[in-house]
């Protein structure tokens, strides 16, 4: 059965609507849970990989940590959306199971007034505060994206449903998305659950190999995986082996390669010494 | 369904049915290759085929239109697209027209002959995989 991936503006809104599909349909709820088990399994705090999901980055933010601490969740999620009849919600899915198509991909919004209205009444601030903080909030939620997937996580074209709480009730929001996942065209098939198991396959070793080589690109294609990382050439041939090494022990892997990126800044640096 | 798999498989390129023919009839199916669309119609037009193999890029006649062909003229048969230009929107189409799977090529032939024995499971007959993963196993 298929995948529903849900995003939302309101975390909350967003969060019961995927609880109340699961709870319809009978599918598993895969939510912020997960943290739990990411962080116990990697020795990092839950509310750090928290802030990773919820926080744009600042100034002072270390993005290599946070590069890492995004794809600890990544992998860990995309290893439950191997099975079946799961909905994702809160772990950014929407971001990187964009291509399989027996995901339904789901975008939750509500009007930015009603928002308001609702932060104003929840937190005891002034309509007019209220108004600006749901405005920041819709501008870091794009910034959170842009800077994280060179996507737009507001743009409509993300999705195969947008549905605005504005104009349906959260209830009937549910009623569609139930009844929307059992069109044919998102059922699995070969071709997308392979897709899928090449994309848990590259976010694994990409865990594997982040601590070490945070400027890392994976990609995965029926056991075989291409490793992307940056070297000076001083180095290239001990750090292939290394992710040689690294990457061929784990389980899927059945052929690794090793692409260089010249590491120009180091490069540089090394030669003006 | 009495007797071996029906199978059509259609595709314009020749190396595809030269070497899945011999890895098909290895489980038992009878297999038919066809490398132009019109004639394999023109074949289903009157053979109603248990499980039909189409690539979707060919010239004239493209495998949604034998995928539309299929489902209209015999309904129980099962059909399965192979397409090397695979992609979201092509799957989904191919899905919600009726495709029984999907399977992007390359691949290998044990990968079309277990979406095979799936279909011939969804047809209430069995094939036996299992014996190709034992001579597989033996060498």
């Amino acid at each position: 059965m298929p995948l529903i991936i849900v995003s939302a503006d309101d975390f909350k809104q967003g969060d019961e609507i995927s609880q109340k599909v699961a709870g319809t349909l009978g599918y598993r709820y895969l939510g912020r849970d997960l943290l739990h088990y990411v962080a116990t399994e990697n020795q990092v705090s839950e509310e750090e990989l928290a802030r990773a999901l919820d926080e744009a980055p600042g100034l002072l933010t270390r993005r290599a940590r946070r590069q890492r601490l995004l794809g600890l969740i990544e992998a860990a999620c995309l290893n439950v959306l191997l099975d079946d009849s799961v909905v994702c919600f809160g772990l950014a899915a929407h971001m990187y199971v964009r291509a399989v198509s027996h995901a339904l991909k789901v975008r939750i919004i509500n009007e930015p007034e009603q928002r308001a209205e609702a932060l104003a009444e929840a937190e005891g601030l002034s309509v007019d505060k209220a108004r600006k903080q749901v405005m920041r909030q819709t501008k870091d939620e794009r910034r959170w994206s842009e800077e994280t997937y060179n996507l737009d996580q507001t743009d409509a074209s993300l999705y195969d449903m947008v549905i605005s709480l504005g104009t349906l009730e959260l209830d009937k929001a549910v009623e569609i998305i139930s009844d929307t996942v059992g069109y044919r065209k998102f059922q699995p098939m070969t071709y997308s659950r392979k897709l899928m198991q090449d994309k848990a396959l590259a976010a694994a070793v990409r865990r594997e190999l982040m601590g070490q080589f945070p400027e890392i690109r994976v990609e995965a294609n029926d056991g075989t995986v291409v490793v992307f990382i940056q070297s000076l050439k001083k180095d290239q041939r001990k750090k292939q082996e290394l992710v040689r090494q690294i990457a061929g022990g784990l389980p899927g892997v059945r052929h690794v390669e090793v692409h260089i990126i010249r590491d120009l800044v180091g490069q540089a640096a090394q030669s003006s010494r | 369904m009495s007797g071996n798999l029906q199978v059509l498989l259609l595709d314009d390129e020749p190396i595809v049915g030269r070497r899945l023919k011999p890895a098909l009839a290895k489980i038992g199916c009878e297999v038919d290759v066809f490398e132009d669309p019109e004639l394999a119609l023109a074949k289903m037009a009157q053979k109603e085929y248990d499980v039909v193999v189409t690539d979707i890029r060919m010239d004239q006649i493209d495998g949604m239109q034998v995928l539309e062909f299929v489902r209209e003229r015999w309904p129980r048969s099962k059909v399965i697209m192979i397409t090397g230009y695979a992609m979201m929107s092509l799957a989904r189409e191919a899905m919600e027209k009726g495709a029984f799977d999907f399977i992007a090529k390359p691949f290998k032939p044990d990968d079309l002959r277990r979406v095979i024995a799936k279909a011939a499971h969804a047809l209430g007959s069995d094939i036996d995989f299992d014996v190709v993963e034992v001579e597989k196993a033996n060498g």
